[in-house]
């Protein structure tokens, strides 16, 4: 009998340690009192950074607010909002959350109650236009616009120029003139020009958004895959480049990073927080600059693009005013904030009046002393806007599958109308 | 066996062990590496261990998410033991009606993924936070609860009982003992490798445990350690060497724990009694 009650007091001696230190915080979200907001967010060198800056810049005129700050990984965020909303309780969910701006609006028309007005706390002209789509529901605007994934066009000057071009000849250039140019330096330097991952084709996001255009019409629901002649011309210039072989397959994000660090290819044709990745490796500075994104051969397409990037949401639970004050005077209207922000950690955010400022005009060294800040903030301002929808990575996934289909000599306009049916059964 | 038949059987082994232990060495010559080094896939053990390590400890709260970790699994596997053996040993040795229709229903519920359980799991644990806090949303207790025994721990407890002498029971009771101490006398003692099994089982189990922790604990001091790893490895400019590092630092007690009862858990898996 003693062996029973020692197993026994040993498990509730074990449940006891477990418990132990909860019962004297309250649960985030739910706290009584409400001097303490809770924010998600991920990435310590970025977006908790960012944060972090903000708190700093409220608690110095308001220090009575306690701001905690809990680091989540983005797709954690995405199922552990997923899961405390569909339940139906709003025990432990934050004050604020950071959403990708592709999965936005699937979290604002699921849970429309859930999510606070924001539209007369921040003024939404201040913030790049291609920024209000995913962030709005019916004209009401529930996000405040934090980073931009404002694309460039990254590339190795000395290869360039071991092919005869010189930075200027990368300035505002077509997709076809990129394959062209990529021919030559392939020839000269034996370099691939770019990587792709074949999983992932968001170099068609890319594209098509230069345009104007998206995997979903305007209503963010109905695929717009068939007879989408951006999303054509982006399949064929993906072709395209695979036949001039001047593509190196990766698999994943190591191996993309991997690829420039090595000095493998010549371009990085993608979002600008790739900044820091192309800086580490830094025997290579002096040896990069960034043009415009190409653009499509129509003549609505722009040399901007944009890819991934974020906003921040306010939950509509306790807290929700001190969570808005928090936001209205730091990312919502501080331009010294964003100054600090950039100068400590490179950000750009989506605060036009911010682009005024000194720190946007500092220029860089491993680009060669060009004011790469000043130009992504310049691209920025001329992004199409397209409101991203519901499904963007579940129809990316069908494009993924049938583009390798097209590679294989299925014709175009077939494979368009297969993945615009697939779209349609799978998001019904 | 002929000589080519060795060779054969060899060479498959080799390649076999290869290819399951690469992963491994990988891993651990990563964690010396600075990041750049790693994304570039070099094999060569580098000499950035030592910073790989203090930047670690610097960017997060490594010991505490590992104490989480450990308390967790702990207190899961001793209590799934206790649990589940008892469960299963009743199932094998007492006799009634209903018996194998309850245990059909228990293997059925094998079936159902824990996605699917999660998000009424979570509402549960939601009401009881307002009842009882110290066993609701965002405690250690709640990401216990849930796991402390699984269907299949039951069913492995019950096949192993199987090969148990009921004999010894029998004697066992002519002796005077009590159900309860047959059981902690005579079965606990005699089952030994069976338990060391399931505990191996059981602890690494709950020490990888990913997605229910993820959704009930809310606060940074709750953390375990597969969190910690997704968070580090969530950045957009991640430090891989780093990440490294930590994964060789979270692999190293379920290794240890496996060398450890590495022989028993070889006998437990062919069948507990001889």
């Amino acid at each position: 009998m003693k062996k029973v009650l020692s197993f026994l007091l040993i498990s509730v001696l074990m449940l006891a340690a477990c418990s132990s230190g909860s019962d004297t915080e309250s649960t985030s979200g739910e706290s009584k009192d409400t001097n303490q907001i809770t924010v998600w967010a991920w990435d310590p060198n970025f977006n908790i950074k960012a944060f972090n800056i903000a708190k700093e810049t409220y608690q110095a005129e308001n220090p009575d607010l306690e701001i905690k700050i809990v680091e989540n990984g983005q797709k954690d965020i995405v199922q552990k909002l997923n899961t405390t909303l569909s339940s139906g309780t709003t025990k432990g969910l934050p004050n604020i959350v950071l959403i990708e701006d592709y999965r936005a609006q699937g979290f604002l028309q699921a849970y429309p109650d859930m999510f606070h007005k924001l539209s007369d706390t921040i003024d939404a002209d201040a913030f790049a236009s291609y920024k209000m789509a995913p962030t709005s529901v019916d004209g009401e605007n529930y996000g405040l616009p934090f980073d931009t994934g404002v694309t460039g066009l990254y590339f190795r000057t000395d290869y360039l120029e071991e092919a005869g071009y010189s930075v200027e000849d990368m300035q505002n250039i077509t997709w076809d003139e990129y394959i062209e140019i990529g021919k030559k330096v392939k020839e000269a330097t034996g370099k691939n020009m770019l990587t792709q991952d074949p999983k992932e084709p968001s170099l068609l996001r890319v594209m098509i958004q230069t345009v104007g255009s998206w995997y979903v019409k305007e209503d963010g629901k109905t695929p717009n895959i068939e007879g989408n002649e951006a999303l054509k011309e982006a399949f064929e210039t993906y072709k395209a480049m695979l036949e001039a072989d001047i593509v190196k397959p990766v698999s994943d994000w190591s191996q993309f990073v991997g690829a420039f660090n090595s000095g493998e290819v010549a371009t990085v044709p993608t979002g600008n927080w790739i900044t820091p990745s192309v800086k580490a490796e830094e025997s290579q500075a002096g040896k990069w600059a960034v043009a415009p994104i190409p653009r499509q051969s129509s003549k609505e397409s722009v040399n901007a693009s944009n890819l991934g990037g974020s906003s921040i949401y306010v939950l509509n639970i306790d807290g929700k005013e001190q969570a808005v004050d928090f936001l209205a005077k730091t990312f919502g209207s501080n331009v010294d904030f964003y100054e600090k922000l950039n100068k400590e950690m490179g950000a750009i955010g989506t605060y036009i009046p911010a682009a005024e400022s000194e720190a946007y005009k500092a220029e860089d060294e491993f680009f060669g002393g060009q004011q790469v800040t000043a130009d992504f903030a310049a691209w920025m301002e001329q992004i199409p806007q397209v409101n991203y929808g519901l499904h963007t990575y579940a129809i990316e996934d069908i494009l993924a599958v049938e583009m390798q289909n097209y590679l294989k000599g299925k014709d175009l306009d077939q494979v368009l109308k297969d993945a615009q049916q697939q779209a349609e059964a799978q998001i019904k | 066996m002929s000589k080519f038949n060795k060779i054969f059987v060899y060479s498959v082994l080799i390649i076999a062990s290869l290819v399951s232990v690469f992963p491994f060495l990988w891993m651990i010559v990563s964690a010396t590496n600075k990041s750049s080094d790693v994304t570039q896939g070099r094999l060569l053990p580098g000499s950035h261990l030592f910073e790989n390590v203090t930047n670690l400890l610097n960017t997060v709260e490594l010991v505490p998410a590992l104490m989480n970790s450990a308390k967790i699994s702990i207190a899961t596997t001793i209590l799934a033991m206790l649990i589940a053996s008892l469960a299963g040993y009743g199932f094998e040795i007492f006799q009634s009606r209903g018996k194998d229709i309850v245990f059909n229903i228990l293997l059925l519920s094998m079936m159902i993924p824990f996605a699917a359980l999660m998000v009424p799991l979570f509402r549960m644990f939601g009401d009881i936070s307002g009842v009882l806090p110290m066993i609701g949303i965002d405690t250690l207790t709640a990401a216990v609860l849930p796991t402390v025994t699984t269907a299949f721990l039951i069913f492995f407890f019950r096949q192993n009982t199987k090969m148990f002498p009921k004999e010894i029971l029998e004697a066992g009771r002519m002796d005077g003992l009590g159900e309860l101490g047959i059981f902690f006398k005579i079965y606990v003692p005699t089952m030994k490798t069976t338990y060391a099994a399931a505990a191996i089982i059981t602890f690494m189990a709950s020490w990888n445990n990913y997605l229910w922790p993820l959704v009930v604990l809310q606060s940074p001091e709750k953390q375990t350690i597969p969190l910690l790893i997704s968070n580090l490895g969530s950045s957009y400019s991640p430090d891989f060497g780093m990440i490294m590092t930590a994964i060789v630092i979270a692999t190293l007690p379920t290794a240890l724990i496996f060398f450890l009862m590495q022989k028993h858990f070889v006998a437990g898996m062919m069948g507990s009694v001889k």
